[in-house]
């Protein structure tokens, strides 16, 4: 789709107020209300399940779209638990003023307690219910971080308050509502700006077949990796700061898709296998869920070389 | 008149905090601090892998993920007999003191700052600062256009007494757009010694998994720089403004008397912290004995047995637990009630008197304040402190990085002990943080985090003594129940973080 600009607005603008017998004088507010929408000015709704606040965190490290700009251009951000000014049912009503009116971007942080809804509470709300009522009058559900997009550690193996992801607690509720997941622990800034800035502007991103947006999630950690040349080589690493492919420590790259290796996180400055650290799986939909899956691979045996590696 | 009032959720803190308060002819008589969220950390570490643990425990928290990991790291050194190199040692300094000072500044400009400042003015601005000629045309042009969440999420703030003086109000906005700024530079400070920020990679027992280059170390040094004409030149004279401004804050937010504060930031292999440890308990200090921290339960929502040390701790949930308020156990110290964090980290050092650095640099705080010690035990003196500690630890961070030896080992290897059991002591920005492990067959049997939140947002205990906000707040005046921004101020000054509180 074409990026509209204000010409085609007001064009556009001007044939429907005719055909809503309004007359040429109401067309450039029409204009207004068109380019409010389609250009990010529908509201986005933040809302906090059981969550660390790492990818709210994370989204303040976004740059060159900074949180300063992101907040008073690129989106109309109505409510967000750790930025807002309001206080106490000062926040609740703004968050219900903002669910009344509908037609805003859901983004959810945080997974949901089903087994145990007095796990997470928003004022004198469980959060569950404040995120039906809100899911119901969203016009779109952004999950974002591995919690919300498939449970994370709150899910884990063991876990106490049978926590779920937003997209299975929107299939168990019935909603239809688009979502959209952005995983990692936390997510990259650039994920989530870069997902919200083209819902708000262009509509649905290309999604894969978890939800994911195709432009950050299309290829394996170990397709991009900075060490690729060494697991070619059979070079392996057998203990931490070793230099070499880091496969036999554990790390997940062949299984996690996530763009980490050429986009670097905190503004291009490194990434955990950048900095000798292997890949934990923090995109991928398993995280953190098995106990007898663990991070890394020194407690007793290494892993066996890879197939076709001797 | 009494009146209760609740403040849930207090916004601008980490997580889900409620807090209910009952007023006697406008002032505080009582308050309950309600930790409103749960997800059971402890148990799903169980049977885990022990190396999983320095990443699962920093997921606890967002905004103090550095501070959990070394916690974990240290409490995993101690079960497996090792010591880092001096470069991991450095390593790890480093990166949890540019989480601080990140975490500083963020509380102060970005989740405190609007208790203070009013936004709505920037519409009257008629200088020419880009940076608030755009705040203010964004500001007229919503609530020009009125929508439901017009200047969100800035606004609504209380209709309360904000900053009068315009010059300071507007310098303060326009610091909180730098901070931003400012606070990514100190987790890209971070992120070049751990990989990425929040949830750092390279954090293991033994040191750090990253290398050592010049090229880093020069990095760091710019960064470094950055922050540091932030702190000295805009971020220590806002405190120092804003107390000016609210001179009655100095006394409000009165602590329970007792401050604790664990080693931190070892200058050499063999511990020797920059601050250190101590329990200062009714002016008196005294070491710290960690024999002596339990945790209660009887008005948390957990059925396990009150009373019990981290080593032996249990934490089995009970949402429906008769009498409980809150999702935070009641850690003691000794049966009593400790405040945790900058202040009680500075105030420690203060009456231990040997770093003489810090010793002087309060006492500098102080004349600027214009105040006597005594003053420090309040809001502003809580956030004062912060201001402080961060100007410390960026003399300390350029120390330490020319210490910092190139290519010279980050690491030592290590072996898992089928059975051992370790614990960690470190600060958290906000305040003193304890991890224990205990590993049988390999796997983590018992894993249990006493939290600084944990301490100062902690409910009544067994013998019904309140937490140490619970008693801060006793006192404040609070003159309009629907907008009872005095009793926000005082909260916010403890820098409240409640996924770390409950976990």
């Amino acid at each position: 789709m074409e990026p509209m600009t204000r010409r085609s607005f007001l064009t556009l603008s001007l044939r429907l107020a005719t055909v809503m017998g309004l007359g040429a004088s109401a067309a450039p507010a029409l204009a207004d209300a068109l380019e409010r929408i389609v250009r990010g000015r529908a509201p986005t709704l933040w809302l906090q399940g059981q969550c660390c606040s790492g990818c709210s965190v994370s989204l303040l490290d976004s740059e060159p779209v900074g949180a300063d700009a992101l907040l008073t251009r690129d989106i109309a951000l109505a409510f967000h638990q750790t930025l807002s000014g309001a206080t106490g049912h000062q926040a609740v009503e703004t968050v219900d003023r903002a669910i009344a009116a509908g037609g805003f971007l859901l983004v959810v942080e945080g997974s949901v307690p089903m087994d145990m809804p007095q796990a997470c509470f928003f004022g004198e709300e469980a959060f569950g219910s404040q995120l039906l009522r809100a899911a119901r009058a969203a016009k779109a559900v952004v999950a974002v971080g591995t919690c919300a997009t498939s449970g994370g550690i709150p899910a884990a193996e063991g876990n106490p308050t049978g926590a779920i992801s937003v997209p299975e607690f929107l299939r168990r509720s019935g909603l239809s509502v688009p979502c959209i997941s952005i995983p990692g622990c936390p997510a990259h800034p650039d994920w989530i700006v870069g997902t919200l800035t083209h819902v708000l502007g262009f509509g649905l991103p290309p999604l894969d077949d978890r939800g994911r947006p195709k432009a950050f999630f299309d290829k394996l950690v170990h397709d991009q990796c900075p060490r690729f040349a060494d697991y070619e080589r059979e070079v392996f690493a057998e203990k931490f700061s070793d230099d070499g492919c880091l496969f036999r420590l554990g790390c997940a790259g062949p299984i996690t898709k996530a763009d980490c290796n050429l986009r670097l996180w905190n503004g291009g400055t490194s990434s955990c296998i950048k900095a000798g650290a292997p890949c934990i799986g923090c995109a991928w939909e398993g995280f953190a869920a098995k106990r007898d899956f663990p991070f890394y691979l020194k407690n007793g045996q290494l892993q066996p070389k890879p197939k076709g590696h001797a | 008149m009494k009146e209760t009032i609740s403040v849930s959720p207090v916004t601008r803190i980490e997580g889900h905090l409620g807090v209910k308060i009952e007023t006697d002819n406008g002032r505080v008589t009582s308050a309950h601090v309600v930790g409103e969220m749960f997800r059971g950390f402890e148990q799903i570490l169980r049977g885990r892998d022990p190396l999983d643990a320095q990443q699962v425990t920093q997921r606890i928290c967002g905004v103090c993920p550095v501070e959990h990991g070394i916690a974990s790291v240290l409490a995993q050194d101690a079960a497996y007999g090792i010591t880092p190199p001096p470069n991991g040692r450095l390593l790890r300094n480093l990166a949890q003191a540019a989480n601080f000072i990140t975490s500083h500044i963020t509380h102060f400009y970005l989740l405190s700052g609007l208790d203070f400042v009013d936004v709505a003015q920037v519409t009257t601005y008629t200088g020419n600062d880009p940076a608030l000629v755009a705040l203010r045309d964004w500001a007229k042009s919503e609530l020009a256009n009125n929508t439901v969440s017009a200047g969100g999420p800035f606004l609504p703030q209380f209709p309360a007494q904000l900053i009068r003086d315009p010059a300071l109000n507007l310098g303060i906005l326009r610091h909180y757009l730098e901070a931003i700024a400012v606070r990514r530079d100190g987790h890209k400070l971070g992120a070049l010694f751990l990989g990425k920020l929040p949830h750092a990679a390279t954090l293991i027992p033994g040191g750090v998994t990253e290398k050592v280059s010049a090229i880093q170390i020069a990095a760091a040094r710019a960064l470094l720089e950055r922050i540091r004409i932030f702190v000295e030149q805009v971020y220590l004279p806002d405190v120092v403004a804003v107390a000016g401004a609210f001179p009655a804050y100095f006394d409000l937010g009165r602590s329970c008397g007792n401050f604790l504060a664990y080693d931190v930031f070892p200058e050499t292999d063999t511990g020797s912290p920059f601050l250190p440890a101590g329990a200062l308990i009714g002016g008196r200090l005294q070491r710290v004995d960690a024999a002596a921290i339990a945790e209660d339960v009887r008005y948390s929502w957990y059925s396990s047995a009150s009373g019990r040390r981290p080593t032996e701790g249990e934490t089995v949930a009970d949402p429906h637990k008769s009498g409980a308020y809150s999702w935070l156990k009641a850690p003691r110290y000794s049966g009593k009630p400790m405040e945790v964090g900058t202040l009680a980290r500075l105030l420690v050092a203060y009456h231990d008197g040997r770093n003489t650095t810090v010793k002087s640099a309060i006492d500098g705080l102080l004349k600027a304040l214009g105040r006597p010690a005594a003053a420090l035990d309040s809001v502003l003196g809580r956030h004062a402190a912060r201001a402080l500690e961060s100007k410390l630890l960026v003399e300390c961070c350029a120390r330490w990085l020319d210490q910092l030896v190139p290519d010279q080992p980050t690491s030592v290897d290590f072996k898992i002990p089928a059975t051992a059991s370790g614990m960690g002591l470190t600060e958290a920005a906000r305040g003193a943080l304890g991890h224990w492990i205990e590993i049988k067959d390999h796997k983590i049997a018992n894993y249990q985090c006493v939290v600084p939140t944990t301490w100062n947002c902690s409910p009544r205990d067994d013998r019904d003594q309140p937490g140490p906000l619970e008693q801060s707040l006793v006192g404040t005046p609070v003159a309009d129940p629907a907008a009872p921004i005095e009793a926000a101020r005082v909260i916010r000054s403890f820098d409240p973080c409640l996924a770390c509180a409950v976990h």
